[in-house]
């Protein structure tokens, strides 16, 4: 168990504010072995995207929010370092792409000022020449052909698929060994996140980084990821391989969410049966040979 | 940097437009309103026939767009006719006010900047907290307030019960500076005295801050109010995801976009300053333009009126234009144009 790059154990989490204190995430247990592709599945407010920012350790700063359970990188409890430790971790050893390309880069300055600024994260005395030389080859791994431009650009100055492959490109900078993914693409429309998917697959293989990628769109998670944990109002429901859940799915939110998705040959989205008590049944796991969910 | 150059071009032709306009309006408003400058000029002594005189001399005889006309011509050779208030040419009293009231506002200015602006960033980087709740408070009080109030409480404070500060004036009596260039400051630089420099920044701090104080709130609340919104854009969660240190976060990712409506309302003020400045002037005994300005708007001094009223139309215009360029050197949207490659 030691041996994975990541390892939540009975991850509880809750945001204190007027009307009490409300618990987002109600042990939450999950692990990712290395170079691993893990999603995380679930509908909007399930606690996903909590989840991915609990491990980076972006909610820890906020007051209202108050967390219990051990997060575990790399064999390390990340609870047990010191807040400049951990913030050495990020945009290092773990680096997290977006859900929306064009917002979340800063608009006042060049990509390539951008790409400096991660880059001098593990190389202090990185220049624009060296930066240069970094970025221009993991842009032109990203499929862009004139890094360049690119690098002397603004955000506003490009399109939502470059800003995005702009972003992994960046993730990837200081070779991390986690990478997660929080919706990538969500905010693009559905050719370019299909591409940039594939890239972020392959690259991530070509870097023999782990991915820990967050989505509510199971035809995606079904491409990408190896194994998969659905999350339904912050427990996890079901784990197992990604295979295996899609042919057998047991619990009976997954089964809900896998009738969910609106097919082209049926008109529309389909009739969801109502059964919340139902979804709070306990956690299925389906057990592998191998790697342990 | 052709497009900010661009910018610059055109924002400078509308001024001088703006100002043109500027010139007939007060042009013409100065000789609608009620009152007749040379009786007022003379006194209720003076015979019909002495008036009358006058009013040849100030041309007020002729009809009101050929007056305009001897203006625009007076005004392309420099000048701008003689004040009947001190009875020498208006440029002149302006050479003298202007460099004390300037003084002041840019004093005024850079408390604006250096107090209010930080006070925003602590305030935005605690949101919530005491010390945001403290700012928002003082800042609300700086703003509420009009400054010759302030003027005088900081005057009884600090000049009278506890005589820290000077009580009046622009320097003190024992100093004999030459006039140079008629900034005080400058004056005392190049004349190498460095005690009458000092003197005259300990007379000018008072006045300076009360004239500052609304700005400093308004700035402050301002800096606030947007830094908190840039705080919650997804930008900035993903420097932190990055690990940036939170200082750097704090000035290149949440106070950089949030400076250009602080920097509009700072230009917009530094303006204003120019003729709010007459109670706080008159409060310190300050020889400023904005006490002249008062001065000869109660006595209907046509020529002076205009002078005065134009000089501060092209601060406005002036302090305009610069913040303008600040925001394009900033803002890259505008200075490379909204164009999508």
């Amino acid at each position: 168990m030691t041996d994975n790059i990541l390892d939540i154990q009975d991850l509880r989490l809750s945001f204190r504010s007027h009307g009490g204190v409300t618990e987002v995430l109600h042990g939450v247990s999950l692990s990712v072995a290395p170079e691993e592709r893990v999603a995380l599945v679930g509908e909007s407010g399930s606690g996903k995207s909590v989840t991915a920012r609990a491990v980076l350790g972006l909610l820890q700063s906020q007051r209202s929010a108050q967390i219990t359970g051990r997060i575990l990188f790399e064999g390390r409890d990340l609870a047990s370092l010191s807040g400049a430790n951990r913030r050495k971790l990020r945009g290092t050893k773990m680096s997290m792409i977006f859900q929306d390309p064009v917002s979340s880069l800063n608009p006042l300055f060049r990509i390539e000022d951008q790409f400096r600024e991660v880059l001098r994260r593990s190389e202090r005395s990185a220049d624009m020449r060296r930066t240069r030389e970094v970025a221009g080859k993991l842009l032109r791994d990203v499929s862009i052909d004139d890094p360049e431009r690119v690098l002397a650009s603004f955000p506003f100055q490009l399109s939502g698929g470059m800003n995005q492959r702009v972003m992994i490109a960046m993730a990837l900078v200081n070779e991390p060994s986690l990478l997660i993914a929080d919706e990538p693409g969500t905010a693009l429309d559905v050719t370019v996140q299909d591409q940039t998917l594939k890239l972020m697959r392959k690259l991530a293989d070509d870097r023999r980084a782990a991915v820990f990628f967050i989505s509510h769109n199971l035809g995606v998670v079904r491409e990408f990821s190896n194994r998969l944990y659905v999350i339904y109002q912050g427990r996890i429901v079901e784990s197992g391989p990604t295979g295996s859940i899609f042919d057998d799915p047991r619990h009976p939110y997954t089964k809900a969410l896998l009738a969910a998705v609106p097919r082209i040959t049926r008109a529309g989205i389909p009739e969801i049966e109502e059964s919340p008590e139902a979804f709070s049944a306990p956690c299925e796991i389906h057990e592998t040979a191998g790697v342990a969910a | 940097m052709s497009a900010v150059l661009k910018l610059l071009a055109g924002r400078l032709a509308i001024s001088l437009l703006v100002l043109a306009g500027v010139s007939m309006l007060i042009f013409a408003i100065a000789r609608v309103i009620p009152g007749d400058p040379a009786r007022i000029a003379l006194g209720p002594n003076a015979t019909p026939e002495q008036v009358e005189k006058l009013r040849q001399e100030l041309r007020l005889d002729q009809p009101i767009w050929l007056q305009y006309g001897h203006f625009l011509s007076d005004l392309s050779r420099g000048e701008l006719g003689t004040s009947l208030y001190t009875n020498r040419p208006v440029t002149r009293d302006i050479a003298q006010f202007l460099p004390a009231t300037l003084e002041l506002i840019l004093a005024a200015g850079i408390l604006m900047i250096c107090i209010g602006l930080p006070l925003g960033i602590v305030a935005a980087k605690n949101e919530g907290g005491f010390i945001d709740n403290l700012v928002r408070v003082v800042s609300l009080l700086g703003v509420s307030a009009p400054s010759f109030v302030w003027a005088v409480i900081l005057m009884i404070l600090f000049a009278f019960f506890l005589p820290l500060f000077p009580i009046a004036g622009r320097i003190g009596t024992q100093f004999d500076v030459p006039q140079i260039t008629g900034f005080l400051f400058v004056d005392c630089l190049l004349t190498g005295k460095l005690d009458a420099l000092a003197d005259a920044l300990w007379h000018v701090a008072l006045p300076a801050f009360a004239l500052a104080l609304s700005g400093i709130g308004q700035a402050a609340r301002l800096t606030r109010a947007n830094m908190v919104e840039t705080y919650r854009r997804p930008h900035i969660e993903m420097a932190r995801s990055y690990g940036f240190p939170e200082w750097r976060i704090a000035r290149k990712y949440a106070f950089r976009p949030s400076l250009i409506p602080s920097l509009t309302i700072i230009g917009l003020d530094f303006a204003a300053m120019l003729g709010n400045a007459f109670l706080v002037e008159a409060i310190f005994a300050w020889p400023g333009l904005s006490r002249y300005g008062v001065a000869v708007i109660l006595r209907k001094d046509l020529n002076a009126i205009v002078g005065t009223v134009l000089i501060i139309s092209a601060a406005f215009l002036i302090a305009n234009l610069i913040v303008d360029l600040l925001i394009a050197l900033i803002n890259p949207r505008i200075r490379h144009g909204r164009d999508r490659s």
